[in-house]
C-alpha cells in the first residue's frame, strides 16, 4: 500500500491533501449544522412555552421569563442549598442501604443456581412496581420522618444493583478464578482479590443507571410526607396554587439531577474505573 | 493430601449422582421459587408484626373482598383502564411519528434530543400537579399524564430501532431496486418491531404511574383516587388492598402480554445469535 502512495506522481499527492482539506470542512461544516439544531431544539422548545402561555393566558401557564425569575428568587433566599442538600443526602444513604443489601443478593444470583432461582420473580416484579406504591408504603411504615424517603430509594434501587452485580460476577473471567484455585489460592482469597474487584464497577453502573428514578422516588416520597428537601417544596407550591413555583422547580430539579449524573456519578465512575484500562475510555 | 484432591476433582455429574433425591428436589428451581414467597409471605407477617401501621395479610384479604363486595372494585379499573389506554395509545403513535424521524435523519435527531431529555427528567409527580392545576378534575389529567410521561421513553427506544436498521441492507436494497413496499415489510417492520415493543412495555409501566399519581390528586374516581381515599382515612389496610389489585395488574401485564409479545418480536434476532 505504501509503495503505492510513494509511486504517485505529484500531482496527485498534492489532489489528495486538497480532498482532505474539502473533506475536513464538510465535516466541519455538518457539524456546525448539527449544533445548529441542537439549538434550534432548545428554541422551539421556548417557543412553545411562549405560545402556550399566550394561547392559555399566562395565570394558567406562565411565561419563561417569569419562571426564570422566581428560580432566581429561590436561589437567592436559600431555600435552594438547604432543601437540595436534604434531597441528596437522603438519596445517597438510600443508595447506600441499597448497595449493602443488593450486592450480596445479586452476588447469591450471579454464583448460585438456587438463589438465582429464588431471588429472579422478586427482583423483576419490584422493577415494575409503581413508584407511588414505594413511596406510600414506606410513608406508612416509617410515619413523617426522613427514613421514608431513604427506604423508598433503598427499595428502587436495590433489584438494579442486584441483578447488575448478578450480571458482573457471571462475567467474571473465569480462568481467573481457575488459575487462581490451581495455584491453591483460599475461597476467601479469590473472593476479595477477583470477585470483589469486579463487582464494585457494577454496584457503581447500576446506581448510575437507577440514579434519575432514585432521584424521582424520593422527591414523590416528599411530596406525600416530607418536612424538607425539593418534594416538600413542590408540593407547598401546588398547594399555593402557584404554577410558576412549581414549574421553577422542577427546572432547579432537572438541572441538579443531570448536574449530579453527568459530573459527580460520571467522575466518580471514572475513578474506579481507572485501573481497567479498556472500560476508562468508555467511562469518560 | 492424595484423598484431598480426589475429594476436590469430582466431575460435575458425579456430584449430581452422589446428592439424594430429596436433596436434588430441595434445591431445584421451582422449589426455590415457592420458598422465595413462603419467606417473603413470612417477612410480612413480622413486618406486619413488628410495624404496627402495616397491614397484615389476613386484614387485607379481608379489605380486597369487603371491596369486591361494595362492587368498587370493577368500575374503578374501568374509569382507570380508559384514562391509562388512552393516554399509552396516544403515546405510543407519537412516539412512533417522531422516533422515526429522529432515527431516519441526524438533523431532526439533533433537534429532537434537547426536548427528549427534558421530558425524561421531568417526574411524574409534576405532570399530575400541573395537569390537576391545568385541566382541574376529570379525565384530562390523567390522560394527558399518561401521555407526558410515557411518550419519552417510545420516543428513545424507537429511535434506536430505527437507526439499527443495517446500512449494508438499505444500500444493498436500494441498489437492486427492492420496491419500497417489501422494503418496509421484509428489512424495517422485523428491525424495529422489537424496539417498539420494548418502548411500548417502558410506556406502559411509566404510565401506569403517572395515571396513578394523577388521580390520586385529581380526586374524580379510578383506581388511585380510589387508594386514595382508605390512605386519607387512616385505614392501611384498604390502602394494602388496592396495592395488592394494581401491582397485581402490572406484573400480569407485563410478564403475560408484553414479556411474550417482545420476545416474539424480536425472535428473529435472538435465535440467529
Amino acid at each position: 500500500m505504501s509503495d503505492q502512495l510513494l509511486d504517485r506522481p505529484p500531482e496527485l499527492v498534492v489532489k489528495v491533501e486538497a480532498g482532505e482539506a474539502t473533506a475536513r470542512k464538510t465535516a466541519s461544516r455538518r457539524k456546525m449544522r448539527q449544533t445548529a439544531f441542537i439549538v434550534a431544539g432548545w428554541i422551539a422548545m421556548v417557543l412553545v412555552w411562549e405560545f402556550g402561555s399566550w394561547w392559555f393566558g399566562a395565570r394558567i401557564l406562565p411565561r419563561p421569563h417569569e419562571v426564570v425569575l422566581e428560580m432566581g428568587e429561590i436561589l437567592g433566599n436559600g431555600n435552594f442549598a438547604s432543601d437540595f442538600t436534604a434531597s441528596v443526602l437522603k438519596t445517597f444513604a438510600g443508595f447506600g442501604v441499597a448497595a449493602a443489601v443488593g450486592a450480596p443478593i445479586g452476588y447469591l444470583m450471579g454464583r448460585y443456581g438456587y438463589w438465582r432461582a429464588f431471588f429472579h420473580d422478586g427482583v423483576t416484579i419490584a422493577g415494575t412496581i409503581p413508584a407511588i406504591v414505594y413511596a406510600v408504603m414506606s410513608l406508612i411504615v416509617f410515619g413523617l420522618s426522613n427514613l421514608g424517603p431513604i427506604l423508598a430509594v433503598a427499595l428502587v434501587s436495590a433489584p438494579y444493583v442486584a441483578l447488575n452485580v448478578a450480571e458482573g460476577i457471571r462475567g467474571v473471567d473465569k480462568s481467573l478464578i481457575t488459575m487462581s484455585e490451581a495455584f491453591g489460592r483460599s475461597a476467601k482469597q479469590i473472593r476479595r482479590e477477583v470477585l470483589i474487584p469486579t463487582i464494585v464497577p457494577f454496584v457503581f453502573a447500576a446506581i448510575r443507571m437507577c440514579f434519575a428514578v432514585a432521584w424521582k422516588v424520593e422527591a414523590l416520597t416528599e411530596v406525600f410526607g416530607g418536612r424538607n428537601g425539593v418534594g416538600f417544596q413542590i408540593r407547598t407550591e401546588y398547594q399555593l396554587y402557584s404554577i410558576s413555583g412549581v414549574l421553577a422547580w422542577m427546572f432547579l430539579f432537572i438541572a441538579f439531577m443531570l448536574v449530579i449524573e453527568r459530573l459527580v456519578l460520571a467522575k466518580a465512575e471514572a475513578r474506579l474505573l481507572a485501573w481497567r484500562p479498556e472500560e476508562r475510555s468508555t467511562a469518560l | 493430601m492424595s484423598t484431598v484432591i480426589e475429594n476436590r476433582r469430582r466431575s460435575t455429574t458425579e456430584i449430581a449422582e452422589s446428592t439424594p433425591e430429596w436433596k436434588r428436589r430441595l434445591t431445584s428451581d421451582t422449589a426455590a421459587r415457592l420458598t422465595a414467597g413462603i419467606s417473603f409471605f413470612l417477612f410480612w407477617l413480622v413486618v406486619a408484626a413488628v410495624f404496627t401501621r402495616v397491614p397484615g395479610p389476613v386484614e387485607v384479604v379481608q379489605r380486597l373482598g369487603d371491596e369486591f363486595a361494595r362492587g368498587e372494585v370493577f368500575g374503578n379499573f374501568g374509569v382507570t383502564l380508559y384514562r391509562f389506554g388512552v393516554g399509552v395509545a396516544l403515546a405510543t403513535v407519537f412516539g412512533i411519528v417522531i422516533g422515526v424521524m429522529m432515527g431516519l435523519s441526524k438533523l431532526s435527531r439533533a433537534f429532537f434530543e434537547s426536548p427528549v431529555l427534558v421530558g425524561l427528567s421531568i417526574p411524574a409527580i409534576i405532570w399530575s400537579f400541573l395537569t390537576v392545576m391545568w385541566f382541574g378534575f376529570g379525565d384530562t389529567s390523567p390522560i394527558v399524564t399518561t401521555f407526558l410521561t410515557a411518550v419519552p421513553f417510545v420516543i428513545i427506544n424507537v429511535a434506536q430501532g430505527v437507526r439499527g436498521v443495517s446500512r449494508d441492507l438499505r444500500d444493498m436494497s436500494s441498489t437492486y431496486q427492492v420496491p419500497l413496499l417489501r422494503r418496509m415489510r421484509d428489512l424495517v417492520l422485523p428491525a424495529v418491531t422489537g424496539y417498539v415493543a420494548a418502548g411500548i412495555r417502558f410506556a406502559v409501566i411509566i404510565g401506569w404511574n403517572g395515571v396513578l399519581l394523577a388521580e390520586w390528586f385529581g380526586g374524580s374516581g379510578g383506581v388511585g383516587y380510589r387508594a386514595r381515599f382508605w390512605y386519607d382515612a387512616n385505614r392501611y389496610g384498604g390502602f394494602a388492598a388496592w396495592v395488592v389489585l394494581f401491582v397485581g395488574f402490572i406484573v400480569i401485564l407485563d410478564r403475560l402480554v408484553l414479556d411474550r409479545a417482545i420476545s416474539r418480536a424480536f425472535r428473529w434476532r435472538d435465535n440467529s445469535a
